[in-house]
């Protein structure tokens, strides 16, 4: 009894700090561990969210980074079947275009060949009757002084006949 | 001082003690806590709530780690006994605390301090103590049935050894009482009385790295109160022991 009031120690503080408590306790319980629980429990629900979300982000940009990958691979094939395509077309049709033009060249050459042999042929033609005129004046001059005019006939048309005969063979 | 606190004034014949409006004073506190922190809580959390969370959190997590699922029920004891301690000792350091004097009619006129820390009344620390051991051996018989619950106590193997044993651990229990409640009680009131000296020494700045010194022994006593209970909560829920 002594040690009690020495401390001060009295039934009715005692329950009333004991029922302070257990009503402190009790609003504290229901009032701030309860709803921070539920935030906790939020928070920890939506990092979890937030990590599933980074994880599936990942495995999309895996996959979009595969199908990339893909799709470029493909494009490099298709790229070099082009090329090759191309780079024989391109052979192809320089072969043709050179055979093209020693086909032309050479049909341009026979023509002006043809062409050359033809002007020679006129010319000589030309030149042979340039020839006969002259020979046929020359000959009448030579002759008007030695034969009389039906011997220089007869004469020439024979001469005239001969030469003749000679250009044309 | 004195080691008990003093009646200011009686209320329908219910004695209002220093340490009693000191309580009053903390559950004001806790209640603005709660009520300040229902407005302002959000998924991410403000200044209050931070420090608030990082409390609950901290004494939630150290339960799980010790106690593993018996947290649950563990850890919103041990953090009732760290906020309301924490808070009763800090309220102790408010000026006019044991210098703020009252006469009250029936005391011969002796004038008496109007607010003294609630910790240095032993009613409150025997109180916080009881609670504590309580509900710790009621967490036993819940968590390990009365017969494992009984067996702590009274046990006849290898007799008489274990049921010596029995008796030492149920005199553990008052003894746990007593030291739960006069280390706090102590801790606080010697405090009290330190800081009252150096008031009294030298008023302006003498007392103030004494309050440092008490600030922290305010949250040490908080600490060790709830940290010990935890500890107690899990020997005598855990099915090994």
């Amino acid at each position: 009894m002594e040690f009690m009031h020495k401390f001060g120690l009295q039934p009715s503080l005692f329950l009333f700090q004991i029922i302070n408590f257990l009503i402190m306790m009790f609003i504290l319980k229901k009032f701030l561990f309860s709803p921070l629980k539920k935030i906790f429990n939020e928070r920890k629900y939506k990092i979890e969210q937030s990590l599933q979300d980074i994880e599936n982000a990942k495995i999309i940009l895996e996959n979009a980074n595969k199908k990339k990958y893909d799709i470029l691979q493909e494009a490099k094939d298709n790229s070099e079947i082009l090329t090759a395509t191309a780079k024989a077309s391109i052979k192809a049709m320089k072969e043709q275009s050179i055979f093209d033009a020693k086909n032309c060249y050479e049909q341009i050459i026979d023509d002006a060949k043809q062409k050359a042999e033809a002007e020679f042929e006129n010319m000589n033609k030309q030149l042979g009757k340039i020839s006969v005129d002259i020979s046929e004046k020359i000959i009448s001059k030579v002759l008007s002084n030695l034969f009389t005019d039906d011997e220089k006939q007869i004469l020439t048309s024979r001469a005239l006949e001969k030469m003749h005969e000679k250009i044309t063979n | 001082m004195h080691l008990r606190p003093e009646v200011l004034f009686f209320v329908a014949g219910f004695p209002i003690t220093n340490t009693v409006v000191a309580t009053i004073i903390t559950d004001v506190i806790i209640i603005m806590i709660v009520v300040i922190l229902s407005k302002v809580i959000a998924i991410a959390p403000g200044n209050i709530q931070n420090v608030i969370e990082t409390v609950v959190d901290y004494f939630n997590k150290t339960a799980e780690e010790i106690a593993g699922e018996r947290a649950v029920f563990i850890y919103p004891w041990i953090t009732s006994f760290f906020i309301f301690i924490l808070i009763s000792n800090l309220v102790a350091q408010f000026p006019g605390f044991e210098t703020i004097k009252f006469r009250p009619t029936f005391n011969d006129g002796n004038e008496v301090s109007f607010f003294r820390a609630a910790t240095s009344d032993l009613n409150v620390t025997l109180a916080l103590s009881v609670i504590s051991i309580i509900v710790t051996n009621y967490l036993g018989i819940r968590y390990k049935g009365i017969k494992a619950y009984a067996r702590r106590f009274l046990s006849f193997k290898i007799f008489p050894v274990f049921l010596f044993v029995g008796i030492l651990e149920f005199t553990n229990e008052f003894t746990k009482i007593i030291s739960f409640s006069f280390r706090l009680f102590g801790n606080i009131l010697a405090g009290e009385k330190v800081l009252m000296t150096m008031y009294k020494l030298l008023p302006i700045g003498f007392p103030l790295p004494f309050m440092m010194l008490e600030l922290m022994v305010a949250i040490v006593q908080a600490v060790v109160f709830s940290m010990l209970t935890m500890v107690f909560m899990h020997i005598m829920t855990d099915k090994s022991h």
